[in-house]
Order: structure tokens, then C-alpha cells, then sequence
């Protein structure tokens, strides 16, 4: 789709580690072979750190000038909140794309991040979710308002937590109540 | 201007409706009345469209061969089976069961299968018909 | 959102729960005039807590709560935790059950397309099509049935394969019904292709550019409808995708050129109904013999399942695009944590290029063409000058017939 050349996942994964050196805490390949014909494709996973969270975004648009943001997924580590930002590449390359996907460790005293909508404006609805539903502030969002929780839901609940501001105060089972 | 609906909707005229008319052509004004007057031969019931084999309704359970290992309670993703400690056998909730058949594979007894009973509604989640023990 | 731009401009507020938006969202239109000048979107009326919900249960339980996500990809869902959940465990499906997986997906496709096509035939009045799609979705139900033993809530996937066979003495049934399909399929094709009425209607509304289609991340028929080449079955062939030569389908293959309309979404979705009975097709034919799930014993799986430690991603090419689950296990019982994104979730901020500039009669058909979710109830209410007053579904369905009506004059 787009002019730039196709990278291996081993060749991207190491276009990381030259540029961010440090900030790169961990990367992984994932290979899967399917099919009689066993066609492979990869998934990337890196772990970096927060602060080059913006910049790692960026570097993406080196290897294609729109990289797909699937959706940031996140769960609650006890003294973390850990962010996972899906991506793809090469969409539109007959089975080269790949996944790459992103870990950024947040610690519970500063739940900070920087948002990406001014580089992919598509992840705005992902990063309102991310607030409501973990308690983090995303720095620089546009729209700061409330997408999937109505409005009367109370405040400083996270659904996706699991300490004191997370959801099990508020659940009932109805069927256990009309049975007794 | 080219309509390409037209010739069908023409020959739509003359042919039989796909629809089953189900329970009966004209729909009863109250359809428990109907379904009495059926029981009692007064009126005639069109019966419903036939479900394919191996269709997943109501539950039928087979207390005898149970032997109570709770590995259906363990796997029921809605949590309608419920232990009866006393007689060590199982109950369930039709109104909460999804009719996955996922109890049906786990069983290693196979006390449990699955019929081709689907007219299951009613107003009251507990009567007696959706309780299968 | 600021209250009136301009001296001249009212707003409509359309939802949250509205016929002609299938899923309970709520617009706030802009109007001056009768152009829409600016839209703000509200979601999550129908939050269910579903991702929570999983971590209370076990990987086989989540299955059937992943079901319930939506009816239409009733199939999709617990697929692409399916995916996600194998990629931890490390289990091997064998090569029988990665076939059946594409022929229960496509039968999905089906349906989906098939009823989308009707809805949008039902939007700007045109119930006679409604009918005839009914007719074949009803052939693709009939199907469904006969393979899962349930018309919407198939229950057919298991970890590690599928759980029911396709045998030799149902090939008969299952020819009989696709070639019903191929058939109307036909007819279908002419109605939507050829008929002046949709073309007037649907060619240069709601356009969506192929810049905005990928900067905003759309997927699926909606932005392949722009010309974006993304089909998740082809870019990353899971299940046996690889062995097909599937191509991307954009309407420049019937009409030569892409304007991301309301009628390219028309064409893409016609185009991908007949590649799908032509997958189910090839894929009966090409199957190999084997085991249809890896672990038959389901207590076996699911002790193993507890024992799993790591984090996957299942991506799968749903009907209205690329559904993308995440499921991280920690050596429990229940998954720690399940992400999941469905394909309406990418395509909603494309709606708002969509919508400007259009009017308010096309509103149902714009917000229908990306396919969204569906829930329903029966007004609008239209704030003007500060009073208010309701438009009932049928008077908004209305103003949509009678603008095609004026067309055809
Ligand atoms: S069919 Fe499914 S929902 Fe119903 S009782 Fe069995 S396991 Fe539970
Ligand atoms: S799994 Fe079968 S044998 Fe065990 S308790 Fe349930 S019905 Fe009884």
C-alpha cells in the first residue's frame, strides 16, 4: 500500500532497540504457522518505558504512513496499572502484517500517559475508555468526557481495577437474592 | 427508468407465503384460550416449523444414572444448575440456562441430553415447567 | 458540545436508542438548514460489564459470555478468545477443525451482509428487497441451525478446535441450501446494482475519503468501501485462511473506481457474500480427515487451562471488520484480564466525516452503511429555538422514503 519496504519482525524489533536503547525493556516475537500450506505470521510484544511512550508511537510511522491502532487494553497490577497499546503494520500486504503491541507500566502514584490522538486521531475513543475504566489521565486528550460509563455512575469507580476504587462493592446477584 | 423489482414483486402475488402460520392462521386474541381450546380438540394448532436433528432445547435430565460430581455446575456458563446436597442430584433453571449443551459434554454419565423442546416461554421464571430435576 | 454555532443552526439529538441506528448510541446533530454541520457521538448505553464478568469465570465459561456480545457475530467473539486463549496455552488445533472454523465464520458473513443489506433496502424505503434478503438470510439461518443446533447463538466453538462435525451425509442438505443462496444472491445482485433507485439514493452520500478512513483506524467493509486494503482473513491468515487465494474486495472491481460512498459499502458487502458461499464451498471440498478439537476431555482442558501464564491476541476478520480480543492469564482459573474490541468500536469515529454535509433524510441510511450493532426504540427528539418536539422512527423513516421518492421523479 504504501511505498516504504517491508520489514521483518527481527528487523523491526532491532530498529527499536537502536533508536530507544534503555527505554526498551523487553521484546519478544511470537510466530504462528497455520494451514496446510503453513503460512506464518508474527506478533510483536514490547515492553518499554513510559516516558518515550509518545516517541516509540512515532518511530511506527517510519515503517508505514498509517499504521493501524487496533485498541490499548489494561489491567491492574496491584501497585501498577499496566497499559497494552495494540498496533498493526503492513495491512494491505497479503499476509506480511504484523502485530505490534506495546506495554507501558504506569505506577499507581502517578497514573499518567501522553495521549497519541494528534499522531492517530482514530484512538481517541480508546483512550476516554482507558479513563474511565482505569482511573488514569491521559495528558492532552482532546475530549474529556465520558464515552462507555452513563453519567450518573459514580466517580473514582474503576471498573477494571482491582483495589478499594474498583467495582466489587456494586455488584448484587439477583438470581441467589429471589431465590432466598 | 428500470424498476428490477417489479416482475418479482408480481410473481411474489401468486405464490404461497414462506411464513408458517404458527399457531394458527389468524393470530387467537388470547393465545392461552387457544392453546386450551386445543387441549381440549376444539380448535386445531398449525404446529411449527420441525427443528433439525441434534437441536439444542430443553434440557432432559436422567436423575438415575446421576451421580453427582458437580462437573456440569463447574462448567454451566450461566449458573442455572444448582446441588442438592441432600440426594446428591442436580437442579435446574431453565430461565437461566443458555441451552449451550455444555453440561451435556462435560457429563461423564451422560445424564444429560438435549431435546428438541423449544416453546418454553412463560411468565414465571420458576414454575414448575422450567425447573428440570 | 457548544449550543448553537450559529444564530441559524438547531440540534437534533438522535438516540440513544433509535430504529434506525441499531445500536443504542446517541448523535447530537448540528443542522443549519437541512445540512449537518457538526456531530458528537455518545456510547456505551448497553455497557454490560462483560470484560469484568470473565475474570469471575472459568476460559470454557467465558466462551458462551462471549457469545453474548452480540448476536449477529455470535460466532466471532468467542472465536477470537478462542485464538487468543490457544496462543497462551500453546495448543495445536488440527487442520479439520481450522476449516470448520472458516466455513462457521463465513456462514456469519452471510447472514450479517444479508441482513444488513435488507435493513439498508428498509432505510430508504425500499421493503419489497427488505423481503427477498430476508428470504436468503433465512436459507443461511436454516443452514446455521443444521450445523450448530441453534439459529443465532451457534455454540460451536471450543478451545483447541470446534464442537461439531460436519459429516458426509449432510454435504447434500448443506449444497442444497448454498446453491438457494447463490441463486438469490443473484437476483439480489441485479436489484442492488442495476436499480436506478439506488443508485440515486446511495452513490455520493456519506462519503468517507480513504485518508480519513485510515487515519481514524475504520475497518472492515466500511473501509475497505474507501479503498483500504484490510481484511484481516488475508493479512494475517488465521485459521486456513493461507491455503485460499482470497483477494481484498473494494468496488473498484465492478464499477472501476472508488468514491467511498454509501453504495461502494453496497457493492463491497454484495461482493464479500458470494466470496463467502465460494469459501464454504472450497473449504467443504478442500478439508482434510482428522480430529475436529485438540482435547476431547473437557475436564483435561480445563485443568490445563488454569496452569497458563502469559498474555495473547486474537484478531479476526468479524463481519463488519477486524474484532480484536486481548486475554492475559496469571495461573488462575479465570482470565486476569480480557480486552475486547469490537469492529464498531474502529468505525465509529469515522462517522463524523460521514455524516457532514449531509442531510437529516440521510441520516438512517449513513449511520446503517457502516453496519453498527443493533438495539431499537422509537423517537427523535428535535430541540429548535429551544422547544421541543419529538420525530417518531416512522416520520425520520419517512423523510428518508420521500427524499427517494423525489429522486425518482
Ligand atoms: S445447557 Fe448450558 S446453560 Fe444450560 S444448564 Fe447446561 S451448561 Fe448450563
Ligand atoms: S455432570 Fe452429570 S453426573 Fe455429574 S452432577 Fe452433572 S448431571 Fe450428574
Amino acid at each position: 500500500m504504501t511505498a516504504l519496504k517491508i520489514l521483518t519482525p527481527d528487523e523491526i524489533v532491532q530498529s527499536y532497540k537502536g533508536e530507544f536503547k534503555n527505554n526498551i525493556l523487553d521484546a519478544r516475537v511470537e510466530k504462528y504457522v497455520n494451514g496446510l500450506k503453513k503460512n506464518e505470521f508474527f506478533h510483536i510484544w514490547i515492553r518499554i518505558e513510559r516516558s518515550a511512550y509518545k516517541d516509540v508511537v512515532k518511530h511506527l510511522f517510519t515503517f508505514e504512513k498509517y499504521p493501524h491502532f487496533a485498541v490499548s487494553s489494561g489491567y491492574d497490577l496491584g501497585d501498577t496499572v499496566e497499559l497494552v497499546h495494540h498496533f498493526s503494520l503492513y495491512c494491505g500486504a497479503k499476509s506480511r502484517d504484523i502485530s505490534v503491541s506495546f506495554t507501558v507500566s504506569l505506577p499507581k502514584n502517578d497514573l499518567t500517559i501522553d495521549t497519541i490522538t494528534d499522531l492517530i486521531p482514530g484512538a481517541l475513543i480508546s483512550e476516554q475508555e482507558k479513563q474511565e475504566m482505569l482511573g488514569i489521565k491521559v495528558i492532552g486528550i482532546p475530549k474529556d468526557d465520558r464515552v462507555f460509563i452513563s453519567e450518573d455512575f459514580p466517580e473514582c469507580t474503576y471498573p477494571w481495577r482491582r483495589d478499594e476504587t474498583g467495582p466489587d462493592k456494586m455488584v448484587r446477584n439477583l438470581h441467589d437474592e429471589v431465590k432466598e | 427508468m428500470k424498476f428490477t423489482m417489479l416482475p418479482r414483486t408480481f410473481a411474489q402475488m401468486f405464490k404461497k407465503p414462506f411464513t408458517n402460520k404458527f399457531p394458527a392462521k389468524y393470530a387467537p386474541a388470547s393465545v392461552t384460550g387457544f392453546l386450551k381450546a386445543v387441549g381440549e380438540g376444539k380448535a386445531k394448532m398449525i404446529p411449527p416449523v420441525e427443528t433439525p436433528p441434534n437441536f439444542r432445547g430443553k434440557i432432559q435430565y436422567d436423575k438415575e444414572s446421576c451421580i453427582g460430581c458437580k462437573l456440569c455446575i463447574k462448567v454451566c456458563p450461566t449458573g442455572a444448575i444448582e446441588f442438592k446436597p441432600e440426594d446428591k442430584k442436580i437442579k435446574i433453571y431453565l430461565a437461566r440456562c443458555c441451552f449451550c449443551s455444555q453440561c451435556n459434554d462435560i457429563c461423564p454419565k451422560d445424564s444429560l441430553s438435549m431435546s428438541n423442546e423449544f416453546l418454553l416461554a412463560d411468565t414465571d421464571k420458576y414454575s414448575k415447567d422450567l425447573i428440570v430435576e | 458540545m457548544s449550543k448553537g454555532k450559529t444564530k441559524t443552526s438547531y440540534q437534533i439529538p438522535i438516540g440513544p436508542i433509535h430504529p434506525a441506528l441499531k445500536e443504542p448510541v446517541q448523535f447530537n446533530f448540528e443542522i443549519e438548514g437541512e445540512k449537518i454541520v457538526d456531530v458528537d457521538i455518545k456510547l456505551g448505553q448497553v455497557h454490560r460489564s462483560i470484560e469484568w464478568a470473565a475474570t469471575k469465570r472459568n476460559p470454557v465459561q467465558v466462551l458462551y459470555l462471549a457469545e453474548r456480545i452480540c448476536g449477529i457475530c455470535s460466532y466471532c467473539h468467542p472465536m477470537a478468545f478462542t485464538l487468543a486463549t490457544e496462543r497462551v496455552a500453546k495448543i495445536e488445533v488440527p487442520e479439520r477443525a481450522q476449516y470448520l472454523r472458516i466455513i462457521h465464520q463465513e456462514l456469519e458473513r452471510i447472514c450479517s451482509h444479508v441482513l444488513w443489506a435488507g435493513v439498508a433496502a428498509h432505510e430508504i424505503g425500499f421493503d419489497t428487497v427488505l423481503f427477498l434478503t430476508w428470504q436468503i438470510r433465512e436459507t443461511a439461518l436454516d443452514l446455521t441451525e443444521y450445523l450448530c443446533g441453534n439459529r443465532i447463538t451457534k455454540g460451536i466453538t471450543m478451545i483447541g478446535g470446534v464442537r461439531r462435525d460436519i459429516t458426509s451425509d449432510m454435504l447434500p442438505y448443506i449444497n442444497e441450501k448454498l446453491n438457494l443462496i447463490k441463486g438469490s444472491w443473484e437476483k439480489l445482485r441485479k436489484i442492488f446494482l442495476e436499480d436506478k433507485t439506488f443508485q440515486l439514493r446511495s452513490q455520493g452520500c456519506g462519503v468517507l475519503t480513504k485518508e480519513d478512513a485510515l487515519k481514524l483506524c475504520a475497518v472492515g467493509p466500511l473501509a475497505r468501501a474507501s479503498g483500504v486494503k484490510k481484511d484481516v482473513r488475508i493479512d494475517q491468515p488465521y485459521f486456513s485462511f493461507g491455503d485460499f487465494d482470497i483477494e481484498y474486495m473494494t468496488p473498484d472491481i465492478v464499477t472501476g473506481e472508488v468514491n467511498g460512498d454509501v453504495y461502494d459499502r453496497i457493492i463491497v458487502r454484495l461482493l464479500e457474500v458470494k466470496q463467502s458461499v465460494e469459501l464454504i464451498g472450497e473449504s467443504i471440498d478442500r478439508m482434510p480427515e482428522g480430529e475436529i478439537v485438540s482435547e476431547p476431555k473437557l475436564v483435561k482442558l480445563l485443568n490445563q487451562l488454569k496452569k497458563i501464564e502469559g498474555e495473547g491476541i486474537g484478531r479476526m476478520e468479524a463481519p463488519r471488520g477486524e474484532v480484536f480480543h486481548y486475554v492475559k492469564y496469571m495461573n488462575a482459573e479465570s482470565p486476569y484480564s480480557w480486552k475486547v474490541r469490537a469492529p464498531t468500536y474502529s468505525n465509529v469515529l469515522p462517522w463524523i466525516p460521514m455524516f457532514m454535509g449531509e442531510q437529516i433524510a440521510d441520516i438512517p441510511i449513513v449511520a446503517a452503511s457502516t453496519d453498527p450493532c443493533m438495539s431499537c426504540t422509537n423517537r427523535v427528539g428535535i430541540v429548535k429555538n429551544g422547544r421541543q418536539s419529538y420525530m417518531t422512527s416512522e416520520q425520520l423513516h419517512h423523510l428518508s422514503v420521500k427524499k427517494t421518492k423525489e429522486l425518482m421523479k
